[in-house]
């Protein structure tokens, strides 16, 4: 433990920057600087947490705040830091701080708010990774959704209203039913146990009627599974990625997504373990579903964006896989995932962006050749996109390995489909680069290769991808505490 | 002996690290060159010193890679007989093609991404050679995979070789899921995934399941080394430059689905079915690979047909158990095979880029510094008696004569077949462009033959040496005994030799044959008749001749059962069923929302004061309800 | 000097009927409905007080004082409007807003 509340400051630290940047509207330069000065002394806080956490890993948590709040109705304000909230924490600072980097240029209208918007969601986000509390957990959950709502609606292009509104919807209908379960938990706790809570600690064990427990999971999953986003509820996630900004699809794909594979890790499975097993096969099922399908579709896909959009549900399948499967080996594998798809997807998002920002088009059509033209671009691109295609030695692989070895023993047919969905994203991502950096251009397009703010930006996720990909076992050996402690499972 | 095996990986991954991100600008282009061949030769040293050192196997552990609970792949080196010999065989022939490359790619703007892909390559040829364990070998693959698909469409301006390295990747990639789900199948039978602990415990698993995971692997061979039916790629795959098809297509990658099946022959061995499937596979192969290089008018696709043919008799050995005929085989075709590419390489550099044979003719005498290796290397492909190429092919036939029994008789049958074919496609190949008159094509009349560059022909030299004389390394048992044969004998192996009578016997069935090929294509093809045969041969193919022109057409068949309707399912689910169904209901859904409130807005009035009396005259009636249900 | 709580009910439920009164029947100015929905809440605010009393707990008693805060910025809110649409339509008559209707 630290002498200072460092969750509180790791919880808050952002909401306070964001404030601070309601002064600064009209002064664009100070406001962005100001929050990327926020969002690196998050960073920095979130990283500090890595070599403070000591060197032995509790199995519990290393870093922990607890005090009263709303007392009379049970609600606390409950944070802790494991292995698990440590990797998305950080994951989290990085992303945001890339994702202010990459829209350092391209936004031009309501500078200020839209940093400060990044900055309110960067705190919604730390919240539902490092919230123990039901009610705190629901709070943040909705606090992330609302900046991302104006992110999409304000700046976004073509359809944006409609696509902000569907992303809306789609989460909102999801996290009130969860609303709904949450205080059925509590009620039901409170009956059993005479004391209301709506702590994590106090509410994990409840006992449930298997029918009761069905419908609270079933509630839970359904918020989740909107954020995964699973089968057939993904479509609202290729139009809001399609018509976000560049820093909202980071933010989006890079963290977003994580949080409902979160929630299933963190409440879902612990809160109702007996639900969770009876649903496990349809959660697999649905997941090796999303691999393929995503997958096949995204091949067809003639917008660069909506492809990346598509390989995203692909690749979120298999976290879902890894989590249904329950075992050390593909739980750990699954977080490592997270964390993969989000350092990858969001250079794949920034790369995108960054062809968009030169050329105004995300047309796949339209490009052709590009190696000629800026061959650095072309060579992070392939390596991205291999990266995300599950080539060995990049991080996405381990990821995905490790949930699929985790996986093989309970669910063999779901596995092997999962193996043919390796192959799929090779598919279209060749023909991805064929078409956009092979071949003779298509349209003249005046191109420039990267910048120094974008080369910085890709060489630092490059170098993250080949470290993951390479020597991944600190990562791993973090995880492994916590994920022993979930699985029920000496570490 | 931990040094020298860190050695022979790091130098090449050095190189190729070092030139992709110094070269261009920071490294002036001789610097780029000579780098890129010194780490290989440097490798090539280590791998020596190693061969040297080398007493018992050693596995050596040089850092964690994957670890996690139970489950633990680190990055572990193994040094085995089968390791170190292709290692050495790797690395010397990729030295030999880099020097060659310098030449070859002289011109080339992109040497840089060149030489970077090609150094990669090689290291990752030669992790997948010495892992230790299963995930660690499939990095490798993937990496192979990799370089190999980005050296392809090396020159990506054409759709058409882009398109190539599009394909090989993706038809190896699907090969690969077998690999992938053996991996995982195996870690869970047996809780490891070292392949030397694999190899001993294999007699735990019952014989369904290790004829299961040996048909897995044998996926993944079928992919990686281009056989019936995931051998499509290897003939497209010669659009990349030439030292790429030569180190990559005809000796190293290529073989290592060979490689993968002789490295867990232990394992899946026991299992007559997967045993019989490797063989059947390699056979089929073999004479599908020799028919189509008959009629090909490419020179490189002659040899990439070739190539195919090759490891289906490797593939043949393997299935006959004959693990050493097999590495013997694969490491003399790797140095004859490699020598044909190169010489290609050359008389496609001197036609100023024409690969049609059939353009070509009498260049034994414009370039002999390129016809003699070349004939050297013929020679070797064509089985004639005391070459390299003529022993380990007996090796592999002798081997599967010794099996015995209807299907193995059979077998042996083919190979002869297309041991016939064999040294008619290639002296056929040879007999056209070096033999007869110089035609009168464009390239010849207005420009001269281009020189080659001294660093092109010289090594092709030693390779046709090691080729001609590569016998030596494992002589049959009546001619004093096979180095290889002791040097990879595997504790408790048991390889039976056949009866030296029988071995001689069947000698010299193999070079009657081969002698009988040569012949045929001789008289085809030498003297007075090449001209009347040339003509007819030049009229566009049919029947049977465009049948095997086009590989079977099984590129078309692929495309008719496999590409399109992939693609087009593919718009069918996006634009039907994802955009059409599962979005379009929930907007639909929406809209019916929508269109609710609109209807329920327009009847109302709008007046503030109504709604308040309604809401006033609502709760007024709950609230009565409230009393009459509580009193 | 104790009341007992069924008499601030009793006053409640009358200033709150009052003030339903005014919001009804006032309708042509504005300003009379915000009235009558401020005594609405005084008479909430009573009950609260009221129970807080009764049960001598706390909460009703900090509630009231949320509400107060409440009322306060409602209002000020609500008169800004109410200046705002004046001087739009220069009227303060609530059936004459229905925009809203589309």
């Amino acid at each position: 433990m630290i002498e200072i509340p460092f969750l509180t400051l790791l919880l808050f630290l952002p909401l306070a920057g964001a404030v601070l940047l309601l002064a600064m509207t009209t002064r664009e330069r100070l406001a962005k600087a100001t929050a990327l000065t926020i969002a690196l002394a998050e960073t920095v806080l979130a990283c500090s947490a890595w070599f403070s956490r000591g060197d032995t890993p509790s199995p519990g948590y290393f870093l922990f705040v607890d005090s009263p709040w709303i007392e009379t109705l049970g609600i606390r304000f409950t944070a802790g830091m494991d292995g698990i909230s440590l990797l998305l924490v950080i994951l989290t600072a990085i992303v945001t701080t890339i994702a202010m980097l990459v829209s350092w240029r391209s936004i031009t209208e309501r500078v200020a708010l839209h940093f400060l918007l990044i900055l309110a969601m960067e705190s919604g986000i730390m919240g539902v990774f490092l919230s123990l509390d039901l009610f705190l957990f629901y709070l943040f959950w909705e606090l992330m959704l609302i900046p991302m709502f104006f992110l999409i609606g304000i700046w976004g292009h073509d359809r944006n209203v409609y696509s902000a509104v569907k992303f809306f919807l789609y989460t909102m209908v999801g996290s009130l039913l969860m609303l709904l379960a949450i205080i059925g938990i509590y009620l039901i706790h409170g009956e059993q146990s005479g004391v209301y809570s709506f702590g994590l600690a106090a509410l994990t064990g409840t006992s449930f009627s298997p029918a009761t427990g069905f419908w609270l999971y079933g509630a839970f999953l359904l918020a989740f599974a909107v954020k995964f986003p699973l089968v057939p509820l993904h479509t609202w996630l290729p139009d809001a990625h399609t018509d976000a900004p560049t820093a909202g699809s980071v933010i989006l794909a890079g963290l977003l997504l994580k949080t409902g594979a979160y929630g299933l890790i963190r409440f879902g499975y612990p809160l109702f373990p007996d639900a969770a097993r009876t649903l496990t096969p349809l959660l697999i099922g649905v997941a090796v579903a999303g691999i393929l399908y995503a997958s096949w579709i995204a091949f067809a896909q003639k917008d660069m964006k909506r492809l990346v959009a598509y390989s995203s549900i692909g690749h979120m399948g298999f976290v879902a896989l890894g989590i249904g499967a329950w075992t050390p080996v593909a739980l750990s594998g699954a977080v490592l995932q997270m964390v993969n798809h989000g350092l990858t997807t969001t250079a794949l998002f920034a790369l995108v962006g960054m062809l968009d920002e030169r050329a105004h088009t995300r047309r796949i059509e339209d490009y052709g050749g590009l190696w000629n033209k800026i061959p650095l671009f072309s060579a992070f691109f392939v390596l991205f996109f291999m990266a995300s295609a599950g080539l060995p030695g990049l991080n996405n692989f381990v990821g995905e390995f490790l949930i699929l070895t985790g996986s093989f023993k309970g669910a063999h047919l779901a596995t092997v489909l999962a193996f043919i969905g390796v192959v799929l994203p090779l598919v279209y991502t060749v023909r991805l680069i064929q078409e956009v950096l092979f071949q003779e251009e298509r349209r003249p397009l005046l191109l420039a290769d990267v910048s120094p703010r974008e080369l910085s930006i890709l060489a630092f996720l490059a170098i993250a991808d080949l470290y993951i990909g390479m020597h991944p076992a600190p990562l791993l050996e973090i995880l492994k505490a916590p994920v022993a402690v979930l699985t029920g499972g000496a570490p | 002996m931990k040094t020298y095996l860190e050695l022979i990986i790091l130098l090449p991954l050095l190189g190729g690290i070092v030139n992709a991100l110094l070269g261009g600008r920071l490294l002036p282009r001789r610097a780029s060159e000579f780098l890129a061949c010194a780490v290989i030769w440097g490798s090539f040293a280590a791998t020596v010193a190693a061969a040297l050192a080398y007493k018992a196997q050693t596995s050596v552990e040089i850092a964690t890679w994957l670890s996690d609970f139970d489950f633990k792949a680190p990055l572990t080196l193994y040094l085995d007989p089968l390791s170190l010999s292709l290692c050495l065989m790797i690395t010397f022939v990729c030295a030999l093609i880099h020097t060659y490359a310098v030449g070859y790619m002289k011109e080339d703007p992109s040497y840089v991404r060149f030489f970077a892909l090609l150094n990669l390559f090689v290291a990752a040829m030669l992790l997948l050679v010495l892992a230790e364990n299963l995930p660690l070998l499939y990095l490798g693959w993937e990496g192979v995979g990799f370089c190999s698909y980005a050296l392809i469409g090396f020159w990506y301006t054409d759709p058409k070789n882009a398109t190539a390295g599009r394909k090989a990747f993706i038809v190896t990639r699907i090969g690969d899921t077998g690999l992938g789900i053996a991996v995982v199948w195996l870690f869970e039978l047996l809780g490891t995934e070292s392949i030397p602990h694999l190899n001993q415990m294999g007699h735990l698993l019952p014989t369904g399941i290790v004829t299961a995971l040996g048909l897995l692997l044998l996926l993944a061979a079928m992919g990686k080394s281009a056989q019936v039916p995931l051998m499509v790629w290897l003939p497209d795959a010669m659009a990349g430059p030439t030292p790429v098809s030569a180190q990559i297509h005809a000796a190293t990658m290529v073989t290592a689905g060979v490689y993968l099946l002789m490295r867990m022959f232990p394992l899946i061995g026991t299992s007559p079915t997967v045993v019989a499937a490797i063989a059947i596979t390699g056979a089929v192969t073999a004479f599908y690979g020799a028919s189509c290089a008959v009629v090909q008018r490419d020179l490189k696709r002659i040899l990439a047909y070739s190539t195919i043919s090759q490891i289906g008799y490797m593939m043949m050995g393997v299935g006959a158990g004959a693990i050493t005929a097999s590495t013997f085989h694969l490491l003399v075709h790797a140095f004859f095979k490699a020598l044909l590419f190169l010489g290609a390489g050359c008389v496609i550099t001197a036609m100023h880029h024409e690969q049609d044979i059939f353009r070509m003719g009498g260049l034994r005498r414009t370039l002999p510094g390129t016809f003699w290796p070349f004939l050297a290397g013929a020679l070797c492909l064509a089985g004639v008696p005391l070459t390299g190429g003529f022993f380990s092919k007996d090796g592999i036939l002798g081997a599967v004569w010794l099996k015995g029994g209807m299907l193995y008789g059979g077998l042996y049958v083919a190979g002869l077949i297309t041991a016939l074919i064999t040294a008619f496609y290639t002296f056929r190949m040879v007999l056209i462009v070096f033999g007869g008159e110089i035609p009168l094509n464009p390239p010849f009349i207005k420009g001269e033959v281009k020189t080659l560059p001294r660093i092109m022909e010289w090594p092709l030299i030693p390779l046709a040496l090691l080729g001609l004389f590569g016998g030596l390394l494992n002589l049959p048992e009546y001619l004093g005994n096979g180095f290889l044969h002791s040097f990879l004998a595997q504790p408790g192996g048991n390889e039976q030799a056949l009866p030296h009578t029988t071995e001689l016997l069947l000698q010299g069935v193999a070079a009657v044959v081969a002698v009988t090929g040569i012949v045929a294509a001789w008289l085809r093809y030498g003297g007075e008749r090449r001209v009347k045969s040339l003509a007819k041969e030049q009229q566009p193919a049919s029947g049977i001749a465009a049948f095997l022109l086009e590989g079977w057409r099984l590129d078309a068949l692929y495309d008719l059962l496999i590409v399109r309707p992939y693609t087009r399912l593919s718009s069918f689910l996006w634009q039907k069923l994802d955009e059409g169904v599962v979005d379009d209901s929930l907007d639909r859904t929406a809209a019916l929302f929508g269109r609710c409130g609109r209807w329920i807005g327009s009847r109302g009035q709008g007046r503030v004061s109504l709604s308040l009396l309604g809401m006033a005259v609502g709760a007024a009636l709950t609230l009565f309800w409230l009393a009459w249900v509580v009193l | 000097m104790i009341v007992p709580l069924a008499h601030v009910l009793v006053l409640a439920a009358i200033l709150f009927g009052l003030g339903l009164v005014c919001t009804l029947v006032w309708r042509s100015n504005v300003i009379m409905l915000l009235i009558g929905i401020e005594i609405m809440l005084n008479a909430a605010m009573l009950v609260f007080v009221g129970g807080s009393n009764h049960w001598g707990a706390a909460d009703g008693q900090v509630f009231a004082l949320v509400i107060m805060a409440m009322t306060s910025a409602e209002v000020s809110l609500a008169l800004a409007l109410v200046v705002y649409l004046h001087r739009r339509k220069n009227t303060v008559d609530v059936d004459e807003f229905r925009e809203l209707r589309d």
